[in-house]
Formats: structure tokens, C-alpha cells, sequence
């Protein structure tokens, strides 16, 4: 079967990084998040998959080019203007032919173990339109469905307000139909509009997915995404060209890629995930859920933890980050600090340009785009977001002057 | 846009090429053929239409062969015609093929090979590929030399498939750009264009790619590439597969489709013929004493069942769990026992219906399955009609069961004139209302009950509390907490709780409570009283409730708001709710739902 990957979103909502690569760049658990979605395919018995691109797309280009060899028959097909889902879907009917089902996925998703498996395994029952629905932890943002016993989907409530419902919700994976796009068409490329139409015609039935998922949407939900991701883990890796040197303490799963150097004194509590060629300073203590991608530099005695830290980042000594997320070729003072707590506890909000956002997270700390500098010595508020290319100077308590 | 598909085995292979083929109709479908091998050479069957109606219009599974290919034709080229159906064979009748793709330059190419006279006796562009065939082996007398040889002729995309009589025990196939797949069983060698063709039977699959083929025998397969002939070493790709999965018709368990069919059944149970529920009836009201006898789930149906019938028709039916009967109950030929089964199988409440029958009792018996042990032996017996249970934790039988003892108690206090026909006309249409409840139920209120199991999966210690009628659906809630999450729950009246309970209650023993609705005002006032005697001692409560949000505040620590119902329905409400509480404490455990330790789908054993 055919797989179509939707990848040519802004995600407006993840800024500071989706305003510099499209989100299944993200490395999350030290992986692209790319990468994920096609070891999945791979093993689900996929090997036809087209990415739609749009936004940022040479990065996510470059990508496919470099995937294209892994047993998969990959390709891209841009999007030339962003201008919603259904557009974007509409860019690949040629690739398609009449009378067949292809396997549709939202590329900012985001599911535990293989839930195209679990798609494929319900359309094998089925034979017809699918739908992979799941429970969500809020449902205001999703389509909800109304379901009768053969799981066929009744009804779609999307985006309801309140807190009334508790439906399962489509979860950005289906089967569908050659037709689909006519609907899509007839439906002035409303995909909202074209799956109702098909729910209320040719119908469509639902898979319903029990294990984690999630829809990223915003920024501390990359925090989320690689907890999930970490959690499916099974076992350690470690990279025989890395160099461990005496007195380093490693417990839980850890995933050390290679030419990676830890410096004596260190302390690797996994879930955690170095990537390769990254040095970590003496005595650092690097905590559960700490995702380093590759070429990273944490200095003397830095605490991490549950942080997600993309390519080519410096840490500077005597820091802590937790809670955080930081881009690439970051540069972190030493002594910086991100608070990641209240002092009275309440839960932290986010302040990005669309103003302060409710997370319902009691420990959050900073959002730090690609190329940003941070000066010695800072202190960085919960939930603050910083534009990438930033420079924020250093904080002395005494100066020459 | 087709599909096709292959195998060759040691023994018939027809059945499973049907179902390879079948299975990759969602590719396309307008017409349909298949080639075969028998003693006589090959032969060709194809026609217009699905697979299955193809099958059936021909009678090709009377054909029986140890190899054969198989296409589902969406026309590209040509109209939809017996005669451009695959498989198309060669002149001679060597050569039987099947192709899914678009050959580009087949006018050419038919043009070449009429000048050579070979005759065309279809519109297809996949023709000229036989009588290519026929061509180069003519002059090589080498099947795969042919196959290279016809490959190079070719421009345009393909994925193909091939038997000959040159060689009966290989099926040949070849890919550009059109997919390809081999699987690999110890049995049987398959291809097709994706793995759907073969997935019921094996999850080894080989991905042929672009310019390479592969020929396969019933205990061998080599991949070579087509311009070279080198043989090409492929490494098996495990396809992530659950074959029980898939039919499970999209959900996850058959727990959670049993409770998803739980409107069905009670409809099923409500649509039952009435001579049936009153036959039962009669047998009760002409016994002296009668008993409700069940085991395990059963028996807290009975239990349901002993408080329902004497709210409803004021009268006792002890209930009583099958393996104590013969203890406890005094049976002669004035009484009589109703028994509970699913299965119709269960040693214990067969051993007591038996019993009860020496000693000259009548017998009746509500059962899932019919032409069981149970249904022949007793005197009268319903069949409950809730379809096959598979999930070895019962919960749709459970519930129909349930509402047949109400269906029972209503029609013992028409009998007794205890309420007229207009009451009980009225009483029955709010059973009715049921279904209609538990699906909208099902639907908004699934998320919730998720949250709430998944928060407190980690929990060790329940207990389940109720009154009234509510005590025996407590009990049964517990149970399905052990059964299917192997959780501490512990079902009890909540009055009982002040006689010594209490003692247990810390932040360590979290309690759910059943609360009735509203208008039952005492035993909701009574509900209300215990849970109270919990949060005094900073006890957790999940209230499960009809009142409105915020009614109730700060009362419990979670709540699961359900929808005003009759206090007739309120209870059978209350259980599904339950059900899906359990169900989801153990997906977030990781149990093995369907099959949960030590518990068989009928004991039947003593």
C-alpha cells in the first residue's frame, strides 16, 4: 500500500522551532521525527511513500534524499503555497490510481508502537475507508466521532467547546479511496468537509488505537513526544566508538550513538539518548527523559533533565536545563539556569507572540530557537520563549566600570 | 490499478490463492481470473466481475493445483471483457500471465510480434508479454533467459507474474516500478502486489525492487537481477502483524468490542419471545420456594437478580452461588432453580441442577449458548441471544442476563397485580430506552473513564460500595477488576462499612461508589451518608452519578457524571461504566485482556 505523509505545515503554534525546519524535523528521543513515522511504515509492510512538502521544505528534501535507500521507495511532492490540508493531500493524486486505497498521515503525530500497522490491520477486516481514532487527554482540539457497534463512524463533532465530551477522536491516520479526492474537490478541498461527506455516504469505519499518541501542537508537547518515545524503548545502546571514562554511572535505558566522549564523574539516569560525537563534561548529571542531539558540548558539572537539545548545542558549566527544549547551534553560557517552576507552584505558562498560554504543567522551562546565544549567568523564567538568532548578554554582579 | 497474486505449495494451494486475491480487491476490481496447473497442462479460468462472485459464477475452487497466480483487474487498457480478463496466455499455451501496470510502447511491440505471427487475442497491453515469452524461449529454451530477454523489450511499469508448462513447479516474477512482494512460509511460497495477498499465513516477506526477479518453488525462492543474472541476497522483512488483530474488526480487544455490543444484546434480550419469559414465570409463581443459581459473574447476576425481583414483584428468591447449592438449599418438588450461564457448560451450576432435580425441584435455566449441557437439561430455558462471547471476562452476557431477571420480575408483579399493565407497559419502555442510553454513553463518555483509569491505574486496593440493588452491582464491578486487571477490589454494601471497614480507610484505599439517581431519594441519601464516612477519613472516591456537575461539590475526588436515567436502568448503567473502568486499568497495566490468567471461558471442571 501507498503511504502519503503530510509534512507542509508552518505549526505556527511551535514557534520558536517549526519558524526554522518543518516539525518531523525535530530530532525528539534522537531520532528525527521523520525518521520514526518511516521505520514504522517499513515495518508495517509499506514501502511506497510520498511526503508532501511545503514549508522549510529543503530540509525535509534533504532528508527524503537521504532515506530514499533504506528499502523504501521515497519521494516528495512540494506544496507551493501553504494553504491547508486538503491542498496539500490534493498534490499527490497523480501518484494515486483509480480504484485504490492509500494509507494517509499527518506528519505531526506522534504514536508510541506501530499504529499504521494497527490501521492496515482493521482496513484488512474491513476493506473499506478507515479512520484511526484514539482518546486524547483534551478533545477540544480534534474531530470527535460518534461510533456504533461495527465501528462505523456515525457522526464527527469537531472542535467542540467545553469539556463535555469524552469521545474517541480521529487521530491523523486513515485509509482512504481513490474517491476521496473528488469529495475533497467537491468539498472545496475542506478535508474536514470531504472525510463528513464520506462518513454520510460511502462511510467510514474506525480503528480505534489504545496505545500513546499524540498531536504536536505546542512547544512543551515535544517534551511530551519524546517521553512517549522513550518509554517505548526496550533496551540500551551504546556505540563501541564511544569513550566512557572512569567513575561514569549509567542506569536505565540509555541510547549513546557514536564518537561520543563522557567525561569522568558523569551520571546517565535514562531514558536518555546522546547522539553522536557530543561531550559531556565531568561530573554532569544527565536525568531521565535528556534527548542531546548530535555535535552537543555540556560542560563541568551541568544538570539536565527532561530537556529535549537539538545539534551542534554548547552548555555551558554549572547550568541546569530542565524542562526545556533548545535548537540548534545554541549557545549557553555558564551558570545559566532555566527556573522551571513557580515559586508558588501554580501551573507555568507560556508567553510566545499569541500571548500566555495555559500548559496545566507545574514545571516548564525555556523554549530556545535555533541560534540563539545566552550570556553567563542568566536566569530564564518559566515558560520563556526566545526568537531565534537571539543574542541576551551575559548578567555580572560586578563590572570594570 | 490491480492486484496480483501467487503460490505454489506442496500440497492444494487454491483456497489460499482465493484468498490472496480476494484480499487485494480493495486495489481494483472489474474483472478477475486465475491460472492453474493440473495434470494436463495449464489452465486458464477468468470472467468479469469481484472475486468472489467470479469464484462462485466458475466453480475454480473445484479446481484444485499445487501452484497458480491470480489477478484483480482494474482496466487500464482495454474494455471490461472476458477476453482482456489476466491471466493472458501464449499461442502455444506455455506461458499464462498476469501484470499490474501500464507496458508503454505495447502498440509497438504488438505490431513487431504480428509480423512475427503471433496472434492477439485481446485489446491488453500486457498480451504482447506471453507472446514474448514464447518468442525468446523458442530460441534460448531457457524460461528465465525468456523472462530477461521479454523484460528488455518492455518500456512502461510492471509487476508481473508468470507459470509455463516448461516448468510446472516455478511460478516467475518480475518488477518495475509497480510493487512486488514475496512471502515466505514453510508450507507455501506466495507473491503479490502487497502483503494482504498473504498475511493470514505467514509475516516473512521479501520486497522485490525495481529491476529484479525472483522465481519460486514450494520449498525455495531466488531473487536475481534482471540485466545481470546475479542472484541478489535479500534479508526477510518481519512484518509488525497481528493476524488475531484484524479480526477484530478495528477494535484493540474483544472486551472492548463485547462492550460496545452491549445495546445490541439487551435488545436482543428485550426482543425475546414472550412465551419464553413467561413460561419461566409460571415456574417461579407455581413453586413454593424458588432459587437463583449462578457462579463466578453469574452469581452476582443472581444476586442482581434476588434484589430486583423483590423490589419489583415482592418476592424472595435467594440467590445462591452454584458451588454452595448443594450446602445450603433445600429443594424438594415444590421449589424450584433458575440457573445463569453463559456457556451452558459450567460444572458447578450443571452439579446443582442436577442436584435440584433428584430431589424432584423443576429447573430453568437463562443461557448464551445454544444446544449446551444446561439449555438440554433443565425444563425450561431461555436462549439469551447475545451472539458469540469471545472475551474470556463476560460482560454483554452478563448484562442481557440482567436484563432478562428484570424483564421476569416485571411480568411476577403483573402477575401478582402488584402494578397494572399501563405500570408495566411503562416499566418496559424504559428498559427499552437502555440501549439507545448505553450507546451515547459509550460514545461521549469513553474519554473520561480513560482519564480516570489511566490516572489511577497504579492503584492496589478498591473498594466497589453500593446499596440496594447497587451492592450486587458493586460486586460485579470488583470482579472485573480482579478478573481482567488482577486489581485488589473488594464489591460491599456500603452500610456495612461503619462495622469494622472503616478502620482500613487511608490515602492507600481508594473507593468507587455507586450512586443512585436522585429520585430514589432514600438509597441516594444513604449513598450519599457513606461516602461521607470515607472523605471524613481523607478516603479517595470516584462517585459514579446522575447529577449534574457541580451538585455534589467537593463530595468526591473524581466523578463520572452519567445522564438522568429511570432508577430501573441506573443500576445496568452503572455496570457498563464499570466494565469500561476495568478494561482500561488493564490496557494501561498491559494486560492480556482477552485471555487474563487463570480463568477459562467455561469451567468445566469441578
Amino acid at each position: 500500500m501507498k503511504a502519503v505523509i503530510l509534512a507542509a505545515g508552518k505549526g505556527t503554534n511551535l514557534a520558536p522551532f517549526s519558524t526554522t525546519r518543518p516539525l518531523p524535523m525535530m530530532r525528539v528521543a534522537g531520532k528525527y521525527l521523520f525518521d520514526s513515522i518511516l521505520s514504522q511504515l517499513k515495518n508495517s509492510g509499506v514501502n511506497d511513500v510520498f511526503v508532501v512538502v511545503g514549508h522549510q521544505k529543503e530540509k525535509l528534501i534533504q532528508r527524503v534524499n537521504e532515506s530514499a535507500n533504506n528499502g523504501l521507495n521515497l519521494q516528495y511532492v512540494e506544496q507551493a503555497r501553504s494553504s491547508g490540508i486538503g491542498n496539500a493531500l490534493m498534490q499527490v493524486k497523480s501518484k494515486i490510481s483509480p480504484g485504490e486505497y492509500f494509507l494517509l498521515i499527518y506528519g505531526d503525530t506522534v504514536a508510541a508502537s506501530n499504529i499504521f500497522s494497527k490501521i492496515q490491520q482493521s482496513f484488512h477486516f474491513f476493506k473499506c475507508g478507515v479512520a484511526s481514532i484514539c482518546l486524547p487527554p483534551a478533545n477540544s482540539m480534534f474531530g470527535n466521532v460518534f461510533l456504533n457497534a461495527q465501528m462505523s463512524i456515525t457522526k464527527i463533532v469537531e472542535k467542540p467547546k467545553g469539556d463535555e465530551m469524552g469521545n474517541y477522536v480521529l487521530s491523523g491516520v486513515y485509509i482512504l479511496p481513490y474517491t476521496f479526492f473528488d469529495l475533497l474537490k467537491k468539498n472545496k478541498l475542506s478535508m474536514e468537509k470531504a472525510i463528513q461527506e464520506m462518513v454520510e455516504t460511502d462511510g467510514l469505519r474506525a480503528s480505534m488505537w489504545e496505545d500513546e499518541w499524540l498531536d504536536i501542537v505546542h512547544p512543551w508537547e515535544i517534551l511530551s513526544a519524546n517521553r512517549i518515545l522513550m518509554d517505548s524503548w526496550e533496551e540500551s545502546s551504546i556505540s563501541k566508538s564511544a569513550v566512557l571514562e572512569s567513575n561514569v554511572t549509567i542506569s536505565g535505558t540509555v541510547r549513546i550513538e557514536s564518537d561520543v566522549v563522557i567525561k569522568a564523574g558523569a551520571v546517565l539516569e535514562g531514558p536518555c539518548s546522546i547522539g553522536s560525537g557530543c561531550y559531556i563534561g565531568n561530573n554532569s548529571l544527565i536525568r531521565s527523559y535528556t534527548s542531546l542531539g548530535n555535535h552537543c558540548s555540556v560542560g563541568y558539572g551541568v544538570e539536565m533533565k527532561n530537556c529535549v537539545v537539538l545539534d551542534h548545542t554548547d552548555i555551558g558549566r554549572l547550568s541546569f536545563i530542565g524542562d526545556s527544549v533548545l535548537g540548534e547551534r545554541v549557545d549557553i553560557g555558564s551558570g545559566v539556569m532555566t527556573v522551571n517552576r513557580n515559586v508558588d507552584w501554580k501551573p507555568v505558562r507560556v508567553k510566545n507572540n499569541k500571548g500566555a498560554l495555559d500548559t496545566g504543567r507545574l514545571k516548564l522551562g525555556a523554549f530556545i530557537g535555533d541560534n540563539v546565544a545566552i550570556g553567563a549567568g542568566n536566569t530564564i523564567q518559566p515558560g520563556t520563549v526566545v526568537a531565534p538568532g537571539k543574542i541576551i548578554p551575559a548578567r555580572y554582579s560586578i563590572t570594570g566600570k | 490499478m490491480c492486484g496480483i497474486s501467487g503460490a505454489v505449495g506442496l500440497n492444494d494451494i487454491s483456497q489460499e490463492l482465493y484468498e490472496g486475491i480476494r484480499n487485494l480487491e480493495y486495489r481494483g476490481y472489474d474483472s478477475c481470473g486465475v491460472a492453474l496447473v493440473n495434470s494436463k497442462g495449464l489452465v486458464l479460468k477468468r470472467n468479469i466481475g469481484g472475486v468472489e462472485e467470479f469464484y462462485r459464477k466458475e466453480n475454480v475452487l473445484r479446481q484444485k493445483s499445487r501452484i497458480g497466480i491470480a489477478h484483480t483487474r482494474w482496466a487500464t487498457h482495454g474494455k471490461v471483457t472476458r477476453e482482456n480478463t489476466h491471466p493472458l496466455a501464449s499461442n502455444d499455451g506455455a506461458f499464462a500471465v498476469v501484470h499490474n501496470g501500464i507496458i508503454s510502447n505495447y502498440r509497438f511491440l504488438r505490431e513487431k510480434l504480428s509480423r512475427e505471427g503471433f496472434r492477439f487475442k485481446s485489446e491488453t497491453d500486457t498480451e504482447v508479454i506471453p507472446h514474448f515469452l514464447e518468442y525468446f524461449y523458442k530460441k534460448s529454451k531457457n524460461v528465465e533467459a525468456a523472462l530477461a530477454k521479454t523484460v528488455e523489450a518492455l518500456e512502461g511499469t510492471f509487476a508481473l507474474a508468470f507459470i509455463t508448462s516448461h516448468q510446472p513447479d516455478q511460478i516467475y516474477c518480475a518488477k518495475r516500478e509497480s510493487p512486488l512482494m514475496l512471502g515466505i512460509s514453510d508450507e507455501i511460497k506466495y507473491l503479490g502486489s502487497d502483503f494482504n495477498a498473504f498475511i493470514d499465513h505467514t509475516k516473512n516477506a521479501i520486497i522485490i525492487e525495481d529491476g529484479e526477479y525472483a522465481v519460486i518453488s514450494r520449498d525455495s525462492y531466488t531473487v536475481k537481477d534482471l540485466a545481470t543474472g546475479d542472484e541478489i541476497d535479500k534479508p526477510i522483512q518481519k512484518i509488525e502483524w497481528d493476524s488475531e488483530s484484524s479480526k477484530k474488526g478495528g477494535y484493540p480487544h474483544y472486551m472492548l468490542k463485547e462492550i460496545h455490543e452491549q445495546p445490541q444484546t439487551v435488545n436482543n434480550a428485550l426482543d425475546i419471545q414472550s412465551s419464553l419469559t413467561d413460561g419461566m414465570v409460571d415456574l417461579i409463581a407455581e413453586s413454593d420456594q424458588a432459587y437463583l443459581v449462578g457462579v463466578g459473574t453469574t452469581y452476582y447476576v443472581a444476586q442482581f437478580g434476588q434484589y430486583m425481583i423483590s423490589n419489583l414483584a415482592e418476592e424472595f428468591l435467594p440467590a445462591i452461588s452454584a458451588d454452595e447449592f448443594v450446602a445450603l438449599a433445600k429443594v424438594d418438588k415444590r421449589s424450584m432453580a433458575l440457573a445463569l450461564s453463559q456457556s451452558g457448560e459450567t460444572y458447578d451450576t450443571l452439579t446443582a441442577l442436577k442436584y435440584a432435580k433428584s430431589k424432584g425441584a423443576k429447573t430453568g435455566a437463562i443461557v448464551n449458548v445454544m444446544g449446551s449441557s444446561i439449555s438440554r437439561f433443565v425444563d425450561k430455558f431461555i436462549h439469551q441471544g447475545s451472539g458469540p462471547e469471545i472475551c474470556v471476562i463476560s460482560t454483554k452476557a452478563a448484562l442481557s442476563q440482567m436484563v432478562l431477571l428484570t424483564v421476569i420480575g416485571l411480568k411476577l408483579a403483573l402477575r401478582k397485580k402488584l402494578i397494572g399493565k399501563k405500570e408495566f407497559q411503562k416499566r418496559i419502555n424504559e428498559l427499552k430506552e437502555l440501549p439507545e442510553i448505553i450507546h451515547a454513553v459509550l460514545n461521549e463518555r469513553s474519554g473520561f473513564i480513560h482519564r480516570i483509569a489511566h490516572q489511577y491505574y497504579k492503584v492496589k486496593h478498591w473498594l466497589y460500595l453500593g446499596r440496594g440493588v447497587y451492592y450486587p452491582i458493586a460486586l460485579e464491578s470488583a470482579l472485573k477488576m480482579k478478573e481482567v486487571a488482577y486489581v485488589h477490589a473488594e464489591g460491599m454494601p456500603a452500610g456495612f462499612l461503619k462495622h469494622g471497614t472503616l478502620a482500613m480507610i487511608d490515602q492507600d484505599i481508594y473507593s468507587i461508589v455507586f450512586i443512585p439517581p436522585r429520585t430514589d431519594k432514600e438509597l441516594y441519601q444513604a449513598t450519599l451518608h457513606s461516602v461521607e464516612e470515607i472523605r471524613a477519613r481523607s478516603g479517595f472516591v470516584l462517585g459514579i452519578h446522575f447529577d449534574e456537575r457541580g451538585k455534589n461539590k467537593d463530595l468526591f475526588s473524581e466523578e463520572l457524571i452519567l445522564p438522568p436515567v429511570s432508577p430501573l436502568i441506573a443500576p445496568l448503567l452503572q455496570l457498563v461504566i464499570a466494565q469500561l473502568f476495568a478494561y482500561f486499568t488493564a490496557t494501561s497495566l498491559k494486560r492480556d485482556v482477552d485471555k487474563p490468567r487463570s480463568l477459562a471461558k467455561s469451567v468445566t471442571v469441578g
